[in-house]
């Protein structure tokens, strides 16, 4: 009796997370490939299986490259910007260059987006690359720049590069934030010593800085990339993946063939390419926080 | 010595390249808060006001924005967020902790791969398991309720806790558990009242975490509710926002009500949000 007790009650402890995630999270996940071979929609209540006929249907839709183009182009500038500009910002507001109290402010500022909810992001942007009253073409007036102006979220050209700008916005400074955490973990008699040679503090970035951060450095990228290629409700809000899907992404791709065009069976084989590039990206994110 | 090397930022002095970083810094502070400055003075125009100068403060300042903003149904998803933060908060922090406290103090076999099996759910974005999802929360009989999104923020939400709590746990010393056992403790005894108060600081963040994703959360709450009255702020504030296009003033007053309570938890507690939303992330 004693000896059942003792055995089940570790599952006791984990049955309950053990139950959801079955339920939730990698049911579903496994589910939705099998959803991916049949050919079926809310409407009609018949699955045809096709086997890979979505599949092919989707790597024959331009629709579906374009989509990838952009989560491409989403994740090398979110990378450029959040990984490396976010790297050299935190290095600076560390650096003790600027006096202790103007770094907190720095910090906060810039951290102070990533906690807005991202409709009120989106929301919030669509008023400022509004035309004409929007900030930006004021901005654009203001300065006699009237030529500029466009229809940012409207023209094909530059509604997906409107809308990633408005991704580096919110969550720059919360990777500032985070590289600041690995930046002070260096100890600080390395760069001491260093000074003492006279090093100057570019130097000290380069010798000291990027080699202890470069952990972190590879992580966050990591973690920058999984975002980009699964990125869906910035895009839903501002601007749905149009004009004419310039800027779709895999995400709104997916939920747009399920939801609007009602061919579920094909949605699925979209998410279960999410699922692949996710899955890959994130197997080497597990494998360095496992090593940690 | 020092002067042999060319520096960017000399110390004490300030060069022009500290000048120059301090352009670049407020700068990007200004970037970073003026779309929120420029919110909050529009929200209190008239919208004939919006059409004149951006830049301008207004000429009296509307409140009528912010009532009419508050009537068209705001604090009704203020109070569907806060349900399903609140429950789905309570229920991670305590279900990762629980299984924390088994992977780092009970004695079991399997435990790596159970612990793999529980923080792989990291991987998985929440877009793949949409329609299945959808498919079983009708088939519970939940969907179009809050618990069709408590249920999936806490599946979703274990792994990153549990790496969290973990992580943590791992650092109490297990003399504190043999101690216990030896007082005669049982595990329920020792998991509440050795471990769970002395991992506090991390759960904490834990919570933190986790009421942020589940008050910011956007696929399944567009999918999984339907009713207005079970709907969260992030989608509700899309209906609100289609319902109000052309009253520019009253959108921006809602956009703002609907941040005042996470902007001034966190202008008050800067330090700890910080501290605790980088938590687990990097070293």
């Amino acid at each position: 009796m004693k000896l059942t007790y003792q055995r089940l009650l570790p599952y006791l402890f984990l049955s309950p997370s053990l139950l959801l995630l079955a339920v939730f999270v990698y049911g579903p996940a496994l589910e939705n490939i099998v959803y991916s071979l049949f050919s079926w929609s809310s409407m009609n209540p018949d699955w045809r299986y096709v086997g890979f006929g979505n599949y092919r249907h989707l790597f024959s839709n331009h629709i579906f490259w374009a989509s990838l183009v952009n989560n491409t182009l989403y994740a090398v500038i979110s990378v450029a910007v959040q990984v490396f500009v976010a790297l050299g910002i935190a290095a600076v507001l560390d650096a003790r260059v600027f006096k202790r109290r103007l770094v907190y402010l720095f910090r906060t500022t810039f951290f102070l987006p990533s906690i807005l909810p991202v409709t009120v992001v989106g929301l919030l942007w669509q008023l400022i690359y509004q035309p004409t009253l929007g900030l930006i073409d004021q901005l654009l007036f203001a300065t006699g720049l009237d030529s500029l102006s466009r229809v940012w979220l409207g023209e094909e050209q530059t509604a997906m590069l409107a809308v990633i700008m408005v991704s580096q916005w919110q969550w720059t400074g919360y990777m500032v934030a985070l590289f600041m955490v690995s930046i002070a973990a260096i100890p600080r008699d390395l760069y001491e010593a260093l000074e003492m040679e006279g090093a100057s503090r570019l130097q000290q970035f380069r010798y000291i800085t990027i080699p202890g951060v470069r952990e972190a450095t590879l992580i966050l990228t990591v973690i920058t990339i999984f975002g980009a290629f699964k990125v869906f409700d910035i895009v839903w809000v501002m601007t749905a993946g149009g004009p004419n899907h310039a800027s779709e992404v895999l995400g709104t791709h997916m939920y747009r063939s399920a939801f609007r065009d009602d061919v579920v069976g094909y949605a699925s084989s979209v998410a279960t390419v999410i699922f692949f590039i996710t899955i890959c990206v994130g197997m080497v994110q597990l494998k360095m926080q496992r090593d940690r | 010595m020092a002067r042999d090397v060319p520096s960017a930022v000399s110390r004490g002095g300030h060069g022009p390249a500290y000048f120059a970083l301090l352009f670049i810094f407020w700068l990007l502070t200004g970037v970073s808060i003026y779309p929120l400055m420029w919110l909050v003075i529009s929200s209190f125009k008239t919208s004939a006001e919006m059409f004149g100068n951006a830049w301008a403060f207004p000429e009296s300042w509307q409140w009528g924005n912010y009532l009419k903003a508050w009537n068209a149904g705001i604090s009704r998803y203020i109070v569907s967020s806060v349900i399903v933060t609140v429950a789905s908060v309570i229920l991670v922090v305590v279900l990762s902790a629980a299984a924390s406290f088994a992977l780092v103090v009970l004695k079991f076999r399997g435990k790596a791969i159970i612990y793999t099996a529980i923080i792989g759910g990291l991987v998985l974005p929440p877009e793949v398991s949409l329609f299945p999802l959808f498919k079983t929360l009708n088939f519970l009989g939940i969907y179009n309720t809050y618990f069709a999104l408590i249920l999936p923020y806490v599946a979703f939400g274990i792994p990153f806790s549990t790496f969290l709590i973990r992580a943590y746990m791992v650092k109490i010393p297990g003399e504190l558990a043999e101690a216990a056992v030896m007082d005669g403790a049982g595990p329920f005894w020792t998991f509440w009242h050795v471990y769970i108060p002395l991992c506090r600081p991390i759960l904490a963040s834990a919570a933190l975490i986790q009421a942020m994703r589940s008050w910011n959360e956007f696929i399944f709450a567009l999918t999984f509710v339907e009713s207005e009255s079970v709907k969260t702020i992030t989608i509700g504030m899309m209906s609100f926002a289609n319902a109000l296009r052309s009253d520019w003033a009253v959108l921006m007053a809602g956009l703002v009500i609907s941040v005042i309570p996470i902007m001034v938890t966190f202008l008050v507690l800067q330090r700890q949000f910080i501290g605790g939303l980088t938590q687990g992330a990097v070293k």
